[in-house]
């Protein structure tokens, strides 16, 4: 018998609209789609990521699978609990982190912060005293875990907000944004944290604005632009899916007259753009989609002196970009 | 256990986190001296006015000023965490909620406690009132049930921080509400019969009045029925909180006002 595995978070055609009122008297009602029936499927000890610009509706969706907020429509299941019908067992069971600084109890300090949630969530005394400190020194808080919050730097914080939602070992981890206002180094502690709990078995939902980070981590993307699924898959799939090919950056040092025009008329080649640098041309060659350019670009350089030459593929970035732009 | 736990220990941490605004400037000046200089100021009105009971003021004044902690800091269990930012963070956990705002009045409760025995035994020193030792385990008993039956409304207020943004002004009108109709400054037998009918369901004002039978000499047993309405009052209203609570958690969610109320 094949045993399917079943999907830890499962949202069928989830909707959340708003309905905003302004001023005192007769206010007229306004009502906005955030989330305009989204579907997605996420395995367990999966990492997925959920890009999408300010206003796309990532964190409404969040806040719909960790049951604060009632979907207007649709369905959403988490660890085969309904969020609306059994929200009590789906919060014991998921963590929630987001970005920013508040959030914390400021005149508490950072271990009593982590007491104070422990207890909201039932850890165990003896546990909750052993758990707390390694958060603290995964983290890397241990030494200042007793200082007032309100003196913590805003990456400090943020780590604090990673020691909480872990605090009671959650099967489903959501992390908003969870790598905003962190120093690079902060950034790629993270980075690395967040591998640790998909390779133990956490199933990860993250949303992020930096496109290297999601590529690093994530199994899977969908981007969500005006509250609705445009694209989905692993970064690599994602990738396929822009128009552009392969990009060819050569630096050449006196460009001789015509070469463009023949570059250009090559028929793997999708545009090509100078850019004048100092003493030297950057020529920048975008491919068709599954072309290689190089050799062709190349032999119309012969007897032309160049710097550095790079080939790289387009980018998340770049898919991302022209996903959005087209939604 | 967790429940016991998420009450005890809990509800101390989050007094000291969400009260925690009130630093040693303001809240020595709140609790310790506010009191007293409303117990001065009602004892000379009297004194002025012909009415020759200063233990009258003294008795009423400092009872009521345990409603001090008792309504600001429940309403800011709720309030504080709002603008913390912590709200949603405690609507998102798996915590039992009962015993959760419960807990979080026990510390508050005792705070009340503590400012009105303060502001009774430091008034009595210095207006020179005589309140006997033998009145002051009663009396101590009545100031505990104001206090626990003004938390309770304290806690309806808690509840209405859910759906609006700020709670110390409605903390205020309701202390001012207390100061009017509680019998703190005229008996309720001399108020008109509509003050009356709202006197009685309101925290204060029967602990207030066993206070003064304690004070003058009555037993506790006599003033049991007083002190069994104020309980009960506190109950009623506690739970009118919780339920509060509950529904306005879950339109919360519905309106998506946890963040923007």
């Amino acid at each position: 018998m094949v045993r399917v595995a079943e999907p830890v978070i499962e949202v069928e055609e989830l909707a959340r609209t708003f309905h905003t009122r302004r001023g005192l008297f007769r206010r007229p009602g306004k009502e906005i789609e955030a989330v305009k029936g989204v579907s997605f499927a996420v395995e367990r000890g999966e990492l997925f990521g959920l890009l999408g610009p300010n206003g796309a509706g990532k964190t409404t969706t969040i806040k719909m699978l960790i049951t604060l907020l009632l979907p207007t429509g649709g369905r959403a299941r988490v660890l085969g609990h309904d969020v609306v019908k059994d929200a009590r067992d789906v919060r014991g069971k998921v963590g929630y982190v987001f970005g920013g600084d508040r959030g914390l109890y400021e005149r508490l300090s950072g271990l009593d912060n982590l007491r104070y949630f422990a207890e909201l969530y039932g850890v165990p005394p003896r546990e909750s005293k052993q758990r707390v400190g390694e958060l603290l020194e995964l983290v890397g808080l241990v030494g200042r875990e007793k200082e007032r919050v309100e003196g913590y730097s805003r990456g400090m914080r943020q780590r604090l907000h990673i020691a909480r939602g872990l605090l009671h070992r959650p099967q489903v981890l959501f992390l908003d944004e969870p790598s905003i206002g962190i120093d690079p180094v902060g950034a790629r502690e993270l980075r690395v944290t967040v591998k640790n709990l998909v390779e133990s078995g956490t199933t990860v939902l993250l949303t992020t604005h930096y496109m290297f980070e999601a590529d690093e981590l994530c199994d899977r993307i969908a981007v969500i632009a005006q509250g609705r699924i445009v694209a989905q898959g692993t970064p690599d799939d994602l990738k396929q899916q822009v128009t552009t090919g392969t990009v060819v950056e050569i630096e050449v040092f006196g460009l001789p007259d015509g070469v463009l025009e023949k570059v250009r008329a090559e028929p793997d080649v999708q545009s090509v753009a100078v850019d004048v640098q100092g003493q030297a041309q950057l020529l920048t060659v975008h491919a068709q989609p599954g072309a290689d350019v190089t050799q062709a670009v190349m032999a119309h350089l012969e007897g032309s002196r160049f710097g550095r030459v790079i080939t790289r593929q387009p980018t998340l970035e770049d898919a991302y970009i022209e996903l959005v732009n087209a939604a | 256990m967790n429940s016991l736990r998420l009450f005890f220990v809990g509800g101390l941490i989050s007094y000291r986190a969400l009260f925690g605004w009130l630093s040693p400037w303001i809240l020595v000046p709140t609790f310790l001296f506010a009191p007293l200089f409303q117990i001065f100021l009602f004892v000379y009105i009297g004194r002025t006015a012909g009415v020759n009971d200063d233990r009258f003021f003294l008795i009423g004044n400092a009872v009521v000023n345990a409603a001090v902690p008792c309504l600001f800091a429940m309403g800011n269990t709720i309030g504080g965490e709002r603008n913390a930012g912590t709200l949603p963070l405690l609507i998102a956990s798996p915590a039992k909620r009962v015993p959760l705002f419960l807990g979080r009045a026990l510390p508050v409760i005792l705070n009340g406690f503590l400012v009105a025995v303060f502001a009774l035994v430091v008034g009595a020193l210095l207006l020179r009132v005589d309140l006997p030792p033998a009145t002051w385990g009663g009396i101590a008993v009545a100031i505990a049930a104001c206090s626990i039956s003004c938390t309770g409304l304290g806690l309806l207020g808690a509840a209405v921080a859910l759906r609006v943004r700020e709670t110390a002004v409605m903390s205020n009108i309701v202390l001012g509400t207390l100061i009017v109709f509680a019998g703190v400054n005229v008996p309720v037998t001399a108020m008109p019969g509509w003050m009356q009918g709202v006197a009685q369901w309101l925290p204060m004002t029967h602990g207030i009045h066993a206070t003064h039978d304690l004070a003058a000499g009555r037993s506790l047993g006599s003033v049991s029925g007083a002190l069994l309405t104020e309980l009960l009052l506190g109950a009623f209203y506690a739970t009118l909180g919780l339920t509060l609570l509950r529904w306005l958690e879950w339109e919360s969610r519905a309106r998506a006002t946890l963040d923007t109320a």
